[in-house]
């Protein structure tokens, strides 16, 4: 074992992204000695481009599925109709579940709908009841308390928005700190078509700066967002927003490249030090006063399941058995309708055709459903409803693929190609644009929903990797039927065609936390409302892991907020102790 | 397998990743799409014309003269042929795109080992219909040869993957060689966003990830008295 990079720091945080950065740059601003392992690049607004290629064709943010993998185990059913869980290497699916292994995480990609949690998804139970088959418990923190950490994300991170009264607008300490991002013409025709089907179009608060501010530029309206890196640092990433001021101050280190694999305990079951592997794939090892890991959801359960020491045999704070326990993604699905050029005026045309601003328009007339008959409602005809998001794709290749399927004579498919397909290709980007929606509701937690190592499947350095067992609650399809069917609804009322949608058990991989709950139990949770594990006084989970239940809206702001408020709580901690 | 007709063949998993099969393109509106696609994109920009540096353009030259590269270019030109209705294979520069995505891109060998084999079958196949090379059939030939060959699994299989590149040569920045003067976005009106990568920012040159200690690789090569852990280091280095 070498360790020659053996500094006494304060606090050591395993991860980079939206759950880390907040706690580096709060501590180093209090001036402690802080150290981030982060197992991906560091990579700059100079390294993203709008390219398809990189980012959706050939995921290039990301590990080789074939150096490091994850096991899914999904649900069949054999002859007899019994069910079996039956793992997949993803190396052998294809499916990705890394989001951007990076200096800065997934946040880095990420869309930035930063809509708040409302102060009924901190007491989902206590609101609507047991629903069986399901874990719900309430969070040991409120609204209230978590209020001004929104508040001070949308300070520090940079959210960009509009206040609108509408029927399930969360209580609010402050305004937007940024007027909104440009939006394109087809938000005022949301805004219109929901008026007159009594709906509230909601604008979408954005993590995209409006203006030049904190020593990023504006957002360039490039076109491309989501799921692309920022190139101007518009977009508040743990890396831009938050990272690049706790290098500022001298007192964070970030370490690239870093792949921890095991926090070591020592007899008495305090933490004596993080092994992880350096960029040449050397062992290595650090210690400090104060832990935290925020690797996203899965990693971070797997983390603390590898850590196993004498006093911790299932696991660095897992004597409950509770981490990797009832994870979340989110419920939903997607639809979409389409605008048929050749039905449209030209002005129509000509809206419909803008692109590089945003659409930024949601729905959460139904994040509180009331009515009697909706299925999964309890006996007073209310369940926990969510969010719609309305938003345009761009990426090209993608749009392309497909356009090369016609049917022949016999009604057949077959391919095209020659004149035929360009006439597809051309019809296909130049007669209609598809306006589409994605629905968030409350991914219930489950018995059949966690995280454990895989006994066979090992990464590029020989360390088990992370099996997800990905079932779903009933409940989560029909929440969002009721919603898709909410949205599909105002597209009949914009005049848009070929409307379907699609809603379905399968997890958006890019939507996940849970598995280290927080609670006041330790038997039933891992963490205390501080974050800090039951079990290890000085270790801190800050990703989306503390969440009991998700919420129905994205979860990235949330994880910034906490992770604000654990930080605040940290730096208490250590002052006391300085 | 000696011909697209083997009935052997299955559909292996890079192509299945490409999510080009009509099962797969049916489901796509799926979960595990969600946000992963992109919103919004505004104004066109200067582009460079043609980004294959000119070492691997005199090499396509001379390797257009001979097979693969001969049967592909016609295979090319044939799905996307010279008409009024908008830019042609040619035009694309689909061949350089395809030359690059074998020779420079880090594509998987499997599938550039089948985009190979698939020359040689489709050669057999229009020798044993009409004593021909492909290359040499009229325009009605080479469409009823790739009509037939469409009907199996491996043939469709082989003129998708093809058709997959004439998208990407089309559509993809003109740093990989394809869509000269961003010529495929101007014709389906596609506004590209910016900044586009140039040489040297592709996909495949973003710097490179954490390695994994070679000792056992350093190991086996005992002979070799340069440990290649060391090379492994210089080798980051540099990138």
């Amino acid at each position: 074992m070498n360790n020659i990079n053996e500094v006494d720091f304060d606090i050591c945080i395993v991860g980079s992204g939206a759950g880390a950065s907040p706690v580096a740059y709060t501590m180093a601003k209090a001036g402690a000695k802080v150290l981030v392992l982060e197992k991906g690049p560091w990579l700059t607004e100079k390294e993203f481009f709008k390219d398809e290629l990189a980012i959706s064709i050939h995921d290039a943010y990301n590990p080789k599925l074939s150096d490091e993998q994850h096991v899914i185990e999904e649900e069949y059913e054999d002859e007899e109709g019994n069910s079996f869980w039956q793992g997949e290497a993803t190396s052998d699916s294809g499916w990705t579940w890394w989001n951007g292994t990076v200096v800065g995480g997934s946040s880095n990609f990420m869309s930035g709908y930063f809509h708040r949690l409302k102060p009924i998804d901190f007491r989902l139970k206590t609101e609507f009841g047991a629903i069986d088959g399901a874990n719900i418990a309430d969070w040991p923190i409120s609204y209230d308390e978590l209020e001004p950490f929104y508040a001070m994300v949308e300070r520090e991170v940079g959210v960009s928005g509009r206040v609108v009264q509408h029927p399930h607008q969360e209580p609010r300490s402050t305004d937007f700190p940024y007027p909104p991002i440009a939006e394109v013409p087809i938000s005022s025709w949301i805004d219109k078509a929901a008026k007159k089907i009594g709906y509230h179009a909601v604008p979408v608060p954005r993590a995209v700066l409006s203006e030049p501010a904190m020593g990023r530029r504006s957002c360039e309206y490039s076109g491309y967002c989501s799921s692309y890196g920022c190139s101007s640092g518009a977009k508040g990433s743990g890396r831009a927003a938050l990272l690049n001021h706790a290098i500022a101050t001298g007192n964070c280190t970030i370490k690239p490249n870093a792949k921890v694999y095991k926090i070591a305990t020592d007899n008495k079951g305090e933490i004596s030090g993080i092994h992880y592997y350096d960029a040449q794939g050397r062992q290595q090892s650090v210690s400090a006063k104060n832990y935290v890991v925020a690797c996203q959801a899965v990693e971070t359960s797997r983390l603390l399941l590898a850590s196993t020491g004498e006093k911790f045999p299932h696991g660095l704070a897992n004597n409950s058995g509770q981490v990797g326990k009832n994870l979340l993604f989110s419920g939903g699905g997607t639809g979409s309708g389409d605008f048929i050029y050749d039905q449209l005026n030209e002005q129509q045309v000509k809206d419909l055709k803008v692109v590089g601003p945003f659409v930024n328009r949601a729905l959460q007339d139904w994040y509180k459903i009331d009515d009697k008959a909706f299925v999964g409602a309890n006996t007073k005809g209310q369940a926990k409803g969510g969010t719609i998001d309305f938003l345009f794709h761009q990426n090209p290749i993608a749009r392309a693929r497909g356009t090369q399927w016609g049917v022949d004579n016999e009604g057949e498919d077959k391919l095209l190609w020659g004149e035929e397909l360009k006439q597809s290709i051309k019809r296909e980007f130049t007669s209609y644009k598809t306006l589409r929606f994605e629905v968030f509701n409350d991914w219930l937690p489950t018995d059949d929903c966690f995280v454990s190592l895989d006994d066979e499947v090992t990464d590029k350095w020989g360390d088990p990797v992370a099996k997800v067992r990905i079932g779903y609650h009933d409940h989560d399809l029909e929440v969002g039927e009721y919603l898709s069917l909410k949205a599909e609804k105002l597209l009949v009322a914009l005049g848009a065609k070929n409307i379907s949608s699609s809603v379905s058990g399968y997890p958006a991989t890019n939507l996940m936390a849970g598995g280290c709950r927080f609670g006041d139990d330790p038997k039933t949770s891992v963490l205390d409302k501080h974050c800090q594990a039951h079990e290890v006084d000085n270790l801190y989970v800050t990703d989306g892991s503390f969440m009991p239940t998700g919420g129905s809206v994205p979860y990235t702001f949330t994880i910034y907020a906490n992770a604000f408020r654990v930080a605040e709580h940290i730096k208490q901690q250590w002052l006391k102790k300085a | 397998m000696k011909s697209f007709f083997d009935k052997n063949y299955k559909t292996p998993i890079w192509f299945k990743e490409k999510e080009l099969s009509k099962r797969v393109l049916a489901q796509k509106v799926s979960r595990r799409n969600i946000l992963k696609s992109a919103a919004g994109a505004t104004g066109m920009m200067a582009l460079p014309a043609f980004a294959l540096d000119s070492q691997i353009q005199a090499s396509l030259v001379s390797a257009k003269q001979t097979d693969p590269w001969l049967t592909l270019d016609a295979t090319l030109a044939h799905l996307l042929p010279i008409s009024a209705t908008g830019p042609s294979a040619d035009d694309i520069n689909a061949l350089p795109y395809l030359y690059q995505v074998m020779t420079v891109q880090p594509t998987a060998a499997n599938e550039k080992e089948f985009i190979v084999k698939g020359v040689g079958w489709l050669n057999s196949f229009a020798n044993s219909e009409y004593s021909k090379a492909f290359v040499l059939l009229s325009i009605d030939e080479k469409e009823l040869l790739l009509r037939s060959i469409s009907r199996s699994r491996a043939g469709e299989n082989w003129i998708n993957t093809l058709l997959n590149y004439i998208f990407e040569a089309m559509l993809t920045p003109p740093s990989y060689g394809g869509n000269p003067k961003g010529i495929g976005w101007q014709w389906l009106e596609h506004k590209a966003g910016f900044p586009l990568p140039e040489k040297g920012q592709r996909y495949f040159e973003l710097p490179s990830r954490a390695k994994v200690k070679a000792t056992a690789k350093v190991q086996r090569t005992a002979q070799n008295t340069i440990s290649v852990q060391n090379l492994e280091i210089k080798r980051s280095t540099k990138a």
